[in-house]
């Protein structure tokens, strides 16, 4: 009854909880470091690095590598237009960003060691955490 | 009992939470936490209850354990 906020962006903040999401939605094999090259589908090196990558070999011959770079803000999914569009039924980062914050009400309940109620309705997920 | 209530669209990914039974400086800490794991809000507005006085001695804080 206090406070109210809003999350649109596409932006990640949680390294940890990030690749928990990934292995939520099928992607556990990932690749991490600092500024880790990304390839193409042909094996053409592209200009952008990312600190945290799924190599192309891990999701479909036609892919290119998935990355995520870091800024101050968070982690920026880096992913080709193809791929936004083709991987998991053109899904991938909504279903993501849906694995992340799943991932981050988890953890809120696990910090607040609280208990959770969750519903889901009309694609509506609702988790109550009490604490 | 304190409660926060988290709304996630499935469709989209976007998610929004709500604290509640939580006035004053003690909300802004489980805020804190959400900033911590999701960045800055596109939407940050306190509700009435934000400014609801508590009594000494009777102010609920979360635990915010590691």
């Amino acid at each position: 009854m206090s406070k109210y906020l809003a999350f649109p962006e596409i932006l990640f903040k949680d390294r940890r909880l990030l690749v928990a999401a990934l292995a939520e939605i099928g992607f556990a094999d990932v690749e991490e470091g600092d500024r880790l090259p990304l390839y193409g589908y042909q094996g053409d090196r592209r200009p952008e690095t990312a600190e945290i990558v799924v190599r192309r070999q891990r999701i479909g011959a036609a892919s290119n590598d998935l990355g995520f770079t870091r800024t101050p803000a968070g982690y920026v999914p880096v992913v080709s237009e193809y791929d936004q569009r083709t991987l998991l039924a053109g899904q991938f980062l909504p279903r993501l960003r849906t694995a992340y914050s799943e991932a981050v009400v988890e953890e809120v309940r696990r910090r607040v060691r609280g208990t959770t109620q969750r519903t889901v309705e009309s694609g509506i997920v609702k988790i109550r955490v009490r604490y | 009992m304190p409660e926060i209530e988290f709304t996630i669209d499935a469709t989209t990914g976007d998610l929004t939470m709500h604290v509640k039974g939580v006035a004053g400086p003690a909300c802004e800490d489980v805020a804190k936490l959400a900033r911590e794991l999701l960045g800055s809000p596109g939407t940050d507005q306190n509700t009435s209850e934000f400014f609801v006085h508590t009594q000494v001695g009777r102010q609920i804080r979360p635990h915010l354990g590691a």
